[in-house]
């Protein structure tokens, strides 16, 4: 369904549209944005969140019963050593690569639309690296002794194995999360001052208080935040890419066909900017709708993430054809034997999702009709995330024939396979309504920096969006 | 926590009253105070904390004994400590194997009085040092905790006692009518002191039955001898001498008598080092692909019925081409008709008659009488006879006889029988099932049946009596060359049970007699003097040196060969579908309930916990049933239920069928498993099969998916194309002409390493090598690897998911077409890659290499990321998934070797080139202070390799076994292109085809 100020802008053919609708002021923006925070838990809220709390119910019953029975209630097996769960780490650390990119790297740019998405993009960044990080912790075989890959000091001077990609996993992803969650928090400060300024109880008074470490407002206060955050943005650009390269050594570093490619790294990365962005629409979407938030998340915004999607959709087709082009140019057998599995072996059903989801579907985004379409964009997002799990699915089932058809076998997932990652949905959604619930989820000091009126020199409203182009 | 304990019991005391109620130790309770106790605990009211804790210090008493079974005599600490025992260190004992009419010449590890290995005794002519599947499975038969554990009668725990008091009236009665209404039923055994009682048996009772019967037997091949020969006379091989050998339906390197010295001698003869040495060449022809089809050079899949006329019609080419085979006068059959290769004849006989005197024919048990005839007077009109196949008139034997329980049973169903006792043996399962043995059973009064478990005779018999096995009991053996070995205990009996020699001593004497006794008696025959002496340098060896039965030459009676070549000629070949009867890993299911047997795949086809109704795939199309399908089996009015399963090159119009599944109410891992192919057994003839689909699959758990070198489909085009380099082979003309073996690689780049290599600067550098051409593809490693490094049996679920734990496995290729495609084998393990790609992927550093080139696993590191297994090309690590030691039976842990770990769930495993071996070597070494030397430590799998084709040793001693096989031309890496520079290399496979049948099957 549109708002009327989409029909209003749909009109406006030739112009690039306004950032943020609706005539708003900066009291406007803080009603708009604190309300929602601030108003009595709906029915709605807690029927989600009674549905995302079973599924997170869900997900402690099956890590339970794992850690009691052993990792043999899934379905890997030899070959197949790794399934679903590294399927779903690399899947949620994929998604986890939109809110520091939307946050960092477009603010280093100066992509002033990017203020109405990065406050909850970045949250759904943090859910989506927790999430992340409970598949390699629980699919290892001894959970209780995962703690021997910190480089701990012990007696018997024993060192984890700094040239295993592991090591450089866990390295990477908690060096990324921390980054992101002081990102994430410093941007908060100012909103959370806010909430704390129209604090009505005792207990959000001391709460928010507490949170917004004493924020006022002063000049010099945002000179050094304003600086902190730039620096911030600096430091976590890096690791935006570096996380899912590392992640992709995790398979480049190893010796099996269809793993061991230069082109790991970047196509990764892509991959995960490519599902991050699905994520973040879906979600936005979402959002938009029930808080009423058209006017901060316009269909500008929604119009921008479609076509990165469709760059970076692009980037990931390029990737697939790569990978086949080099495993017959490189004349090495066995490669070239396991992509012709992929396309035609027993998980050729997944390739194709994988190839209809992720490189045809962002194809519909050239058309600017259904690139602006609600209803297209969400489906749209919805299947890119389904592509993009399989993408990591194809994979990992390379293990599962490699240089000696003697061992090849066919992996099928178990119920638990299922129930965890089903329940690792519900942590990801029980996080983000709480989210929703309780925190700005926009960034409201960051919009109000976008409105007309804030800037000085007050120009006309087309002048104005020239700039943000 | 049990409430009813509540009020009675203090705190301190929680923790032992939880152990109270788990119900481990509620059943163990009950096993250890079998009356008292237990209604004790069934009356909790009863309970004070005095009694409960009485009950408990008795208990945990008896625990701690009962882990640490002894001999009552030695639980004394030694006073004066005899100068070979040292706490802790094993000890070997030398003792034989009943098996058949053989005799298997055995050393047995004992750590600290309990068997924990066994291996074939290398002075043995029996074994020579190597081993079959079923000598490495037997330790676990020991341990088997569904063995019979009591005397029953009529299903009612009775003691020893109350059975000698029972015979003793019935021997009153049976010794006044000179034992009319007895008989004895046994399995087949090759004993001088079973022999020696079965003569007394018969002096006191000459009017009784005694008769022997074994399902899988060699009936046929002595009835096949005595025709032509006039005596039942024992055929020896000494494959190791011939240039052509023929077997004719006769799996000699894995499951007919005498397979481990025929599978040792077929090798012998294929050990090509440089490209003069030379090769024997092996025609196979026969209705299943057996092993020993694998390893033909030549094979020519016949149906049974087509067997016969192909023998008579390679007698009448023979004999064409100038052979003098006695007054031989073939009748005319027209070869066409049986469908059987012209020009394979031809070749196989100008062949034949090219190495007069250096080949042989074998025929295996499931041929003819006749075949066997004409195959004795074939051996002897090529000069075989004396060279490569000798004869002996064997000695202190009771063959099986199918016509003495023919007239056995019928006399049950007369009521003739009075008192039948079973000596070992099932044959509710066994028999025939024509010859109604079940039914005849009721006929008989009194039944009483010694056997090692409770099986599907014991349910109708009156008297069960459970049997010793024969590591826990007196007895002697003689091997098919009449070698004579002694069998003596490791153990006491650990249920206190009767052994075959104690019970024909009771039954035949009345008296209860000692099996140490009875054995004792008897030799007093062998060893003429200084018998105290004597006895225990036997004791020590295990064998009478020298005591072989001289050779014979016998001579071919030429009428009974016409009769017997006019009776083949009338054989008829036009029938449908012929059934083929195979001993399987269970043999004749005697081991149906050994868990290694069970999960040990089936050689050809993979499949494990199953048997399956094989078809050729031509058959299996014309039938329209697919692997998997459940068909419906029909003969003569019997019928069973099976699964249907697709075997490439199986004869067409054959159904193939493993013996030994389908038991009931035998034992938690035997019940149930597969199908029972007994109920479709004749002794006659196999008769007509009908097939007919059923509804529903069957669920199939099989430890290799895929059966190419491509990775396509047998018969697929791609398949030859894209052939991997994994198993390489080549003809051996070819090999001669440019010692390469094929394919290669087309290029193997020069490949470094972005790590420094180690330096590898010990002495001692491990390797292995393993000769495809030796490697029948038995299975005994694998067996003899899970006995030695304690390998959990997992079960048909788990394999099913791919989760068996083999530390070595057979790889099976098929290549060529559907119809006739070649088999290779391959064993594979931890290659012990040099740059080992699983080693810099652990986060932990679980896997590392040491300083003597092993590729070692820390148990206690390994937090299972699994990694390495992903990043093994071999695919030879193994996880456990689950907790399986949890699973071990508290029996079958006295079986665990003590000097390896028994490994917890969450942690990768894999060959460890038995380095607990090694360590104990360089330990003795060092104590001698002397070099290890280079082929002294043997791995279990290349111990009970019965062809040595697995070596192992030092690479960097120039002299080892090992060093010098790795100079050989057929030397290779698996996988040489990853760089991995594995320790242990393959020999390459030779094939030895015939030029002029080659030229026609390339043509």
């Amino acid at each position: 369904m549109k708002s009327v100020s989409e029909h209003h802008s749909s009109e406006n053919t030739g112009r690039a549209l306004p950032l943020i609708t609706g005539n708003q002021t900066f009291n406007s923006v803080t009603e708009a944005v604190s309300r929602i925070a601030e108003r009595k838990t709906t029915m709605l809220w807690l029927l989600t969140f009674g549905v995302t709390g079973s599924l997170v119910l869900i997900l402690l019953g099956s890590i339970g019963y794992l850690v009691y029975e052993g990792t043999g209630i899934w379905g890997i097996n030899i070959p197949v050593g790794w399934g679903w769960a590294i399927v779903n780490f690399v899947f949620w650390v994929g998604i986890g690569h939109a809110g520091t990119l939307i946050s960092a790297i477009l603010f280093l740019f100066r992509q002033k639309w990017r203020t109405s998405i990065n406050r909850f993009a970045e949250a759904m960044t943090l859910f989506a690296v927790i999430c992340a990080l409970i598949f390699p912790t629980i699919h290892v075989g001894r959970v209780w002794l995962l703690y021997w890959v910190f480089p701990l000091p012990n007696s018997m001077n024993l060192w984890p194995n700094f040239k295993s990609p592991l090591l450089w996993d866990f390295f990477a992803v908690s060096i990324y999360f921390t980054c992101s969650l002081i990102f994430w928090y410093v941007g908060l400060i100012p909103d959370l001052a806010t909430l704390r300024d129209r604090a009505q109880t005792r207990i959000r008074k001391v709460v928010l208080g507490v949170l917004s470490l004493g924020w006022r407002g002063g000049n010099r206060q945002w000179k050094n935040y304003e600086l902190a955050y730039l620096v911030l943005a600096g430091v976590s650009t890096p690791l935006v890419l570096s996380v899912h390269s590392i992640v992709s050594t995790d398979f480049a570093i190893s010796i099996v066909p269809g793993w061991h490619t230069t082109i790991f790294p970047p196509y990764f990365v892509a991959g995960a900017i490519f599902s991050g962005f699905a994520m973040v629409l879906t979600l936005g979407i979402i959002v938009r709708k029930i808080f009423h938030l058209e006017d901060f998340i316009t269909i500008k915004h929604l119009e921008n993430m479609n076509m990165i999607m469709l760059l970076t959709g692009m980037m990931v087709g390029y990737a697939y054809g790569c990978e086949f082009f080099i495993s017959w140019y490189s004349g090495n057998p066995y490669e070239a034997f396991t992509f012709v599995n992929r396309a035609f072996g027993p998980y050729a059903w997944a390739y194709w999702t994988m190839v209809t989801c992720n490189v045809l579907v962002p194809q519909v985004f050239w058309i600017k009709k259904w690139r602006t379409s609600i209803a297209v964009m969400f489906v749209a997002s919805l299947l890119i995330n389904v592509g993009m799990w399989f993408e990591r699915f194809v994979i990992v089932m390379s293990l599962a024939r490699d240089y000696l058809p003697s061992s090849w076998d066919y992996y099928s997932p178990t119920i638990w396979d299922v129930l965890t990652f089903i329940g690792s949905f519900g942590l990801f959604l029980t996080l983000f309504l709480l989210f929703v619930r309780f925190a700005p989820i926009i960034a409201m000091s960051e919009v109000k920096g976008v409105l007309p009126q804030a800037d000085p020199h007050h120009r006309e409203p087309q002048t104005q969006l020239e700039r943000t182009h | 926590m049990n409430d009813d304990l509540k009020p009675q019991s203090k705190d301190y005391w929680r923790s032992l009253d939880e152990l109270a109620d788990t119900p481990q130790f509620r059943e163990f309770l009950h096993r250890e105070f079998p009356k008292g106790t237990g209604e004790e605990l069934a009356d909790k009211n009863n309970w004070s904390r005095r009694n409960f804790l009485t009950l408990m210090g008795a208990s945990l008493a008896m625990a701690g004994l009962a882990s640490c079974r002894r001999p009552i005599e030695k639980i004394v600490p030694h006073v004066v400590l005899p100068e070979v025992y040292e706490p802790g260190t094993p000890i070997h004992y030398a003792t034989s194997m009943p098996f058949g009419l053989d005799s298997y010449g055995l050393l047995v590890k004992s750590n600290d009085g309990r068997p924990t290995k066994i291996e074939g005794n290398p002075e043995h002519p029996s074994t020579i040092g190597r081993a079959d599947i079923w000598i490495q499975a037997a330790i676990l038969g020991l341990y088997d905790p569904d063995r019979a554990k009591n005397i029953t009668h009529s299903g009612k725990e009775v003691a020893w006692d109350d059975f000698v008091a029972d015979w003793s009236t019935q021997f009153t009665k049976f010794s006044a009518n000179r034992g009319q209404g007895l008989a004895v039923m046994s399995e087949q055994f090759s004993s001088p002191t079973l022999a020696r009682l079965k003569e007394e048996f018969m002096e006191a009772f000459p009017s009784a039955q005694f008769v022997s019967y074994e399902p899988v037997n060699d009936e046929t091949i002595y009835d096949g001898i005595e025709a032509v020969a006039g005596a039942r006379l024992q055929p020896l091989h000494s494959l190791h001498l011939a240039k052509v050998i023929l077997s004719i339906d006769s799996d000699f390197v894995f499951s007919e008598t005498g397979h481990i010295v025929d599978a040792m001698g077929f090798a012998d003869g294929r050990r090509v080092h440089s490209q003069q040495d030379e090769m024997n060449r092996l025609y196979a022809v026969e209705s299943a692909y057996t092993l020993t089809g694998s390893k033909a050079d030549h094979r020519l899949a016949l149906k049974p019925s087509q067997v016969g006329g192909f023998v008579l019609a390679l007698a009448r080419e023979l004999s064409s081409q100038g052979l003098s085979i006695g007054r031989f006068d073939a009748p005319s059959a027209n070869t066409a008709d049986t469908g059987i290769d012209q020009k394979f004849v031809n070749v196989l006989a100008k062949d034949l008659l090219a190495s007069k005197g250096q080949n042989v024919i074998l025929a295996g048990r499931r041929q003819p009488a006749e075949v066997h005839s004409l195959v004795f007077a074939l051996n002897e009109a090529l000069g075989n006879v004396g060279q490569t196949v000798t004869y002996i008139a064997p000695l202190d034997r009771s063959e099986s006889s199918t016509t003495g329980l023919e007239k056995l049973v019928a006399d049950m169903k007369s009521g003739a029988v009075e008192t039948l006792v079973v000596l070992g043996g099932n044959p509710v399962y066994t028999v025939p099932v024509e010859f109604g043995f079940a039914d005849a059973l009721k006929g008989v009064a009194n039944k009483i049946q010694l056997s090692s478990h409770h099986d599907e005779t014991s349910a109708l018999v009156d008297w069960h009596l459970h049997q010793s096995h024969f590591l826990e009991s007196w007895g002697d053996g003689r091997s098919l060359d009449g070698t004579v070995s002694v069998i003596q205990p490791l153990i006491d009996p650990l249920y206190a049970s009767v052994s075959d020699v104690e019970l024909l001593a009771l039954v035949a004497s009345g008296k209860i007699v000692k099996g140490y006794d009875a054995v004792r008696e008897t030799w007093n025959s062998f060893i003429t003097s200084d018998f105290e002496n004597q006895w225990r340098k036997i004791l020590h060896d295990g064998f009478v040196p020298k005591s072989a039965i001289g050779i014979i030459t016998p001579k071919t009676n030429a009428s009974s060969l016409a009769a017997s070549a006019r009776s083949l000629a009338s054989v008829e070949t036009g029938r449908e579908l012929e059934l083929v009867l195979l001993p399987s890993n269970l043999y004749d299911g005697r081991y149906a309930n050994n868990g290694w047997l069970q999960e040990l795949p089936e050689p050809i086809n993979k499949f494990t916990w199953d048997n399956f109704a094989q078809f050729s795939f031509r058959t299996a199309q014309r039938l329209g049933v697919a692997t998997g399908d459940l068909v419906k089996l029909e003969i003569a009015g019997r019928s069973i239920n099976i699964p249907a399963w697709i075997t490439p090159g199986q004869a067409n119009d054959t159904i193939v069928i493993a013996l030994g599944y389908g038991r009931k109410n035998v034992g938690s891992v035997a019940n149930d498993v597969g199908s029972n192919a007994y109920l479709l057994t004749s002794a006659k003839n196999s008769g007509v099969a009908s097939v007919t689909k059923i509804p529903g699959t069957h669920f199939i758990a099989q430890t290799q998916e895929h059966g190419t070198m491509g990775g396509f489909e047998l018969g697929d085009p791609l398949q030859e194309k894209q052939k991997r380099p994994i198993l390489r082979e080549n003809t051996l003309s070819k090999f001669r002409e440019n010692g390469l073996l094929f394919p290669l690689h087309p290029e193997i780049p020069t490949q470094q390493s972005i790590y420094t290599e180690p330096a590898y600067t010990s002495d001692l550098q491990w390797g292995m090598t393993i000769d495809l051409n030796a490697c029948v593809g038995c299975g005994a490693c694998v067996v003899a690897c899970q006995s030695e490094n304690n390998i959990p049996v997992v079960g048909k679920e788990q394999v099913s998911k791919g989760r068996e734990m083999h530390w070595i496995r057979v790889d099976r290729y098929y290549s060529g077409d559907l119809d006739t495609p070649e088999i290779a084998l391959q064993p594979v393990t931890c290659q012990h890659c040099e740059n080992a790609p699983c080693e810099p992927v652990c986060p932990v550093g679980a896997t590392v290499h040491d300083d003597q080139g092993l590729n070692v696993m820390i148990y206690n590191r390994c937090v299972g990321t699994r990694y390495c297994s992903n990043n093994c090309p071999y695919k030879v690590r193994r996880f456990n998934f689950f907790n399986y030691a949890l699973e071990i039976p508290e029996t079958v842990q006295m079986q665990k070797n003590p000097d390896v770990t028994v490994r917890s769930r969450g942690v990768m495993e894999k060959c460890t080139f038995c380095i607990q071996r090694i360590e104990v070597t360089r330990l003795k070494a060092k104590l001698e202070t002397r070099n290890v030397g280079g082929d002294e430590v043997h791995t279990a799998c290349q111990q009970a390799c019965p062809t040595d084709a697995i070596v192992f040793g030092n690479i960097k001693d120039p002299n080892s076994n090992v060093a010098r096989l790795k100079k050989s031309p057929r030397n290779y890496q698996l996988l040489e292109e990853l760089n991995t520079k594995p320790r242990l290399t393959y020999l390459g496979l030779l094939r030895n085809p015939h030029p002029e049948l080659e030229m026609s099957t390339e043509s």
